[in-house]
């Protein structure tokens, strides 16, 4: 006996009409919202792992490609990393640790024969920490990543530090060691009052805890955000910042008074093609001061003063620029003077040299320094001054060193006229460093004034 | 109702007694136990690629076993005569079909709980993962993948109404293929923000999302691997997924009815 068809191509129909209606009004829009991978560009993908994502085995393919860039880790080969994590944050947009990583090594771990890190990566990585927030807001891990590589690899760019910071502090499962890291960024930032009632809050969270369990975990927490927050009140006490608060900063001995200067020199001189050797003066006698010096193409696209706009949209360009010129090292001083010659001729895809003009930048903002330093210079350079290269325009609101020169192509390269001789360009206050100078070890122990205020 | 029961059971015990499918059931099974020998990477990023590497498995196993299994289901029963023998009772062809349709799911069911049990079983051995959450999270995986896959057998038995296996193979292959896809592409497609896309190919995409079964829809693998989402309206998904799947299958089954009602055999 057969079927009548009219009943079933009738029910059918409805049937029909009921899967698009859950499709459109229920399936879709949730999958949109839950499980939809990164609309994006799978061309790395070789055939077969390309069938394999396209038939829904995407965290399949990302699984064994992450297994391949481990083996590529081991091997050194960073290059090939690269594609990887493009492919593995595409594929599967939810891996954690595969955003972590790639923002790490795309940050540190493309560096020259010095070790310097090609910093034109870096707006490359900012853009993938940037993406990983917006994929995994669930989690504090890539904000705070993200706010870590802005306060340890970019420094400098500390609003960025706390905006990352906080917005990972707002998650609940940030790791309560973890937490302190925003009271340095606030700090860092200038924000020292918010720094403080943070401390206060974490403090009376850590206290709360330790009253609902007495672990060791919960007391060694409690008992160093204690110790961070008593740093900080004899910080602001001793730097003078509760001073300027109260309206007496003028009426008492500060550390940060009166402003030390720095005594800042400097002499660059292109030893040989792409080779080039600082030497300067830097009158602080404790060992740790570290300035920066940046040598790029005078017209490096988006460079601020010593730096570059370090976020650049959401662009993950993996292949940075190759005909652009940006390094950047810091210059160790020891003895108050500080002498180092930086080759740049073994990398020549790092450090191509094609624009006509050149930057040598130099820069130091107390902000990026130690906490004994910072005692007294101030947070904001309060107690620092130069002569010659105090600066307080570059990085407004803030006192820094700050002085650039000029460099041509030809006599970067040693071509032309500067074959023979080497260019040498100086601060008009360079007296020049004896070569015993430059090679003798002192090793001073300092007081914590230099001078001793007259009658004491 | 006995009658498709009936026949439900014998698919599933000639099912079970396959070679081939016995042997694709092994091959996923030792993928699920040694894929843990992968200790290469972070412990937590060990976890996240073990948990995508033997999903990725159960679902790869369990496409090529509904595939295999439903293939050959109407035309080995032509083939070897054994219809005439089936349909000469009183069993109807609606009841013959849905009974083979029925007994292919039980037997897919019965191998895909075994690669559920063999995959938790090496996590809770051999990962030390045993609480009820870890382990249900993952489980719960394999379920949809279940109801995906039942979906794909009711594509597999429709073209069998009317198709050779081999020519179904890729025909099924190719729907799996395309409805896995489709929910990204018809994204890509419905995005406001690209206007270089013609209105007619945005109209079409929507009509083709609408025919076309939507496999992508079950790949719920994402949040067991990468725990911690917040996955929103979860349990309103699975149920408008297990309802869309039910419909679908349905419908494949009613238009597999259809055709086969009618084709001499």
């Amino acid at each position: 006996m057969r079927v009548k068809p009219a009943p079933l191509l009738a029910a059918a129909a409805a049937l029909f009409l009921g899967q698009a209606t859950v499709q459109t009004t229920q399936v879709y829009p949730l999958w949109k919202k839950n499980y939809a991978p990164i609309q994006g560009d799978y061309t790395g993908l070789s055939p077969e792992h390309f069938l394999f994502a396209l038939a829904g085995f995407r965290e399949l393919i990302a699984g064994i490609l992450w297994v391949r860039a481990d083996a590529f880790f081991d091997e050194g080969n960073f290059d090939a990393i690269l594609p990887i994590i493009w492919l593995v944050t595409r594929l599967d947009p939810h891996q954690i640790d595969v955003y972590a990583t790639g923002m790490w090594h795309i940050a540190y771990n493309f560096t020259d024969e010095g070790s310097r890190s090609d910093r034109r990566y870096i707006p490359s990585a900012t853009a993938l920490g940037v993406e990983g927030t917006k994929n995994n807001e669930h989690t504090y891990e890539l904000f705070f990543e993200t706010g870590w590589l802005y306060y340890h690899k970019i420094e400098d760019a500390y609003p960025e530090s706390v905006k990352w910071f906080t917005e990972a502090t707002k998650r609940a499962d940030m790791l309560p060691a973890r937490r302190n890291i925003l009271n340095n960024a606030l700090q860092r930032n200038n924000e020292v009052e918010k720094a403080s009632d943070y401390l206060f809050s974490l403090l009376d969270e850590a206290e709360k805890k330790l009253k609902e369990s007495g672990e060791f975990q919960n007391r060694q927490n409690r008992d160093t955000i204690e110790q961070n927050y008593d740093n900080l009140l004899v910080r602001m006490a001793q730097r003078g910042y509760l001073a300027k608060k109260g309206g007496y900063y003028d009426t008492w001995q500060y550390d940060t008074k009166p402003p030390f200067d720095v005594g800042f020199s400097a002499q660059v001189t292109v030893l040989e093609p792409r080779k080039i050797q600082v030497v300067g003066t830097w009158n602080v006698l404790p060992v740790g001061t570290r300035v920066r010096i940046v040598l790029r193409d005078a017209d490096y696209p988006r460079a601020i003063p010593a730096a570059m706009e370090w976020y650049q949209g959401d662009r993950i360009n993996l292949d940075p620029p190759k005909d652009l010129t940006f390094m950047q090292d810091q210059l160790f001083v020891r003895n108050q003077r500080f002498n180092r010659t930086i080759d740049m001729s073994r990398d020549l895809t790092m450090y191509p040299f094609v624009s006509d003009r050149f930057v040598v930048e130099f820069y130091y903002n107390p902000r990026q320094a130690p906490a004994y330093i910072q005692d007294k210079f101030g947070w904001n350079g309060e107690g620092m001054t130069d002569a010659n290269f105090l600066n307080t325009e570059v990085r407004p609101g803030q006192r820094v060193v700050y002085t650039k020169m000029e460099f041509s192509r030809d006599e970067i390269l040693r071509r032309g006229e500067w074959a023979d001789k080497a260019p040498v360009r100086q601060t008009s206050n360079y007296r020049g460093l004896a070569p015993s100078q430059l090679d003798r070890e002192i090793i001073r122990v300092p007081g914590i004034l230099a001078q001793p205020p007259a009658g004491q | 109702m006995s009658a498709i029961l009936s026949i439900a059971k014998t698919t599933l015990g000639e099912a079970i007694r396959r070679r081939v499918l016995l042997v694709i059931l092994l091959i996923g099974v030792l993928f699920l136990v040694i894929a843990p020998g992968l200790e290469a990477l972070s412990p937590r990023q060990e976890a996240t690629v073990l948990r995508a590497l033997t999903l990725g498995v159960i679902q790869l196993t369990s496409a090529v076993i509904a595939i295999v299994l439903t293939v050959y289901l109407i035309p080995n029963e032509i083939e070897r005569r054994t219809i005439y023998t089936i349909l000469s009772k009183p069993v109807l062809r609606w009841q013959f079909l849905v009974g083979k349709y029925l007994g292919a799911v039980f037997a897919l069911g019965l191998m895909m709980a075994l690669m559920t049990a063999t995959m938790l079983l090496v996590f809770a051995v051999m990962k030390g993962q045993t609480s009820v959450d870890q382990l249900g999270g993952l489980a719960r995986v394999p379920v949809m993948f279940f109801v995906q896959m039942s979906l794909l057998a009711a594509v597999a038995v429709f073209f069998s109404t009317f198709v050779t296996p081999v020519v179904n193979f890729f025909l099924s292959g190719g729907v799996y293929l395309v409805g896995s896809v489709f929910n990204s592409l018809f994204e890509a497609f419905a995005d406001p923000s690209r206007g270089d896309i013609n209105p007619v190919a945005r109209a079409l995409a929507t009509v083709v999302q609408v025919i076309v079964p939507n496999f992508q829809n079950f790949n719920v693998q994402n949040s067991a691997i990468n725990p911690g989402q917040v996955i929103q309206g979860e349990l309103s998904y699975t149920i408008g997924l297990i309802g869309y799947a039910l419909f679908y299958i349905a419908i494949l089954l009613i238009a597999g009815i259809l055709i086969f009602d009618r084709r001499e055999v």
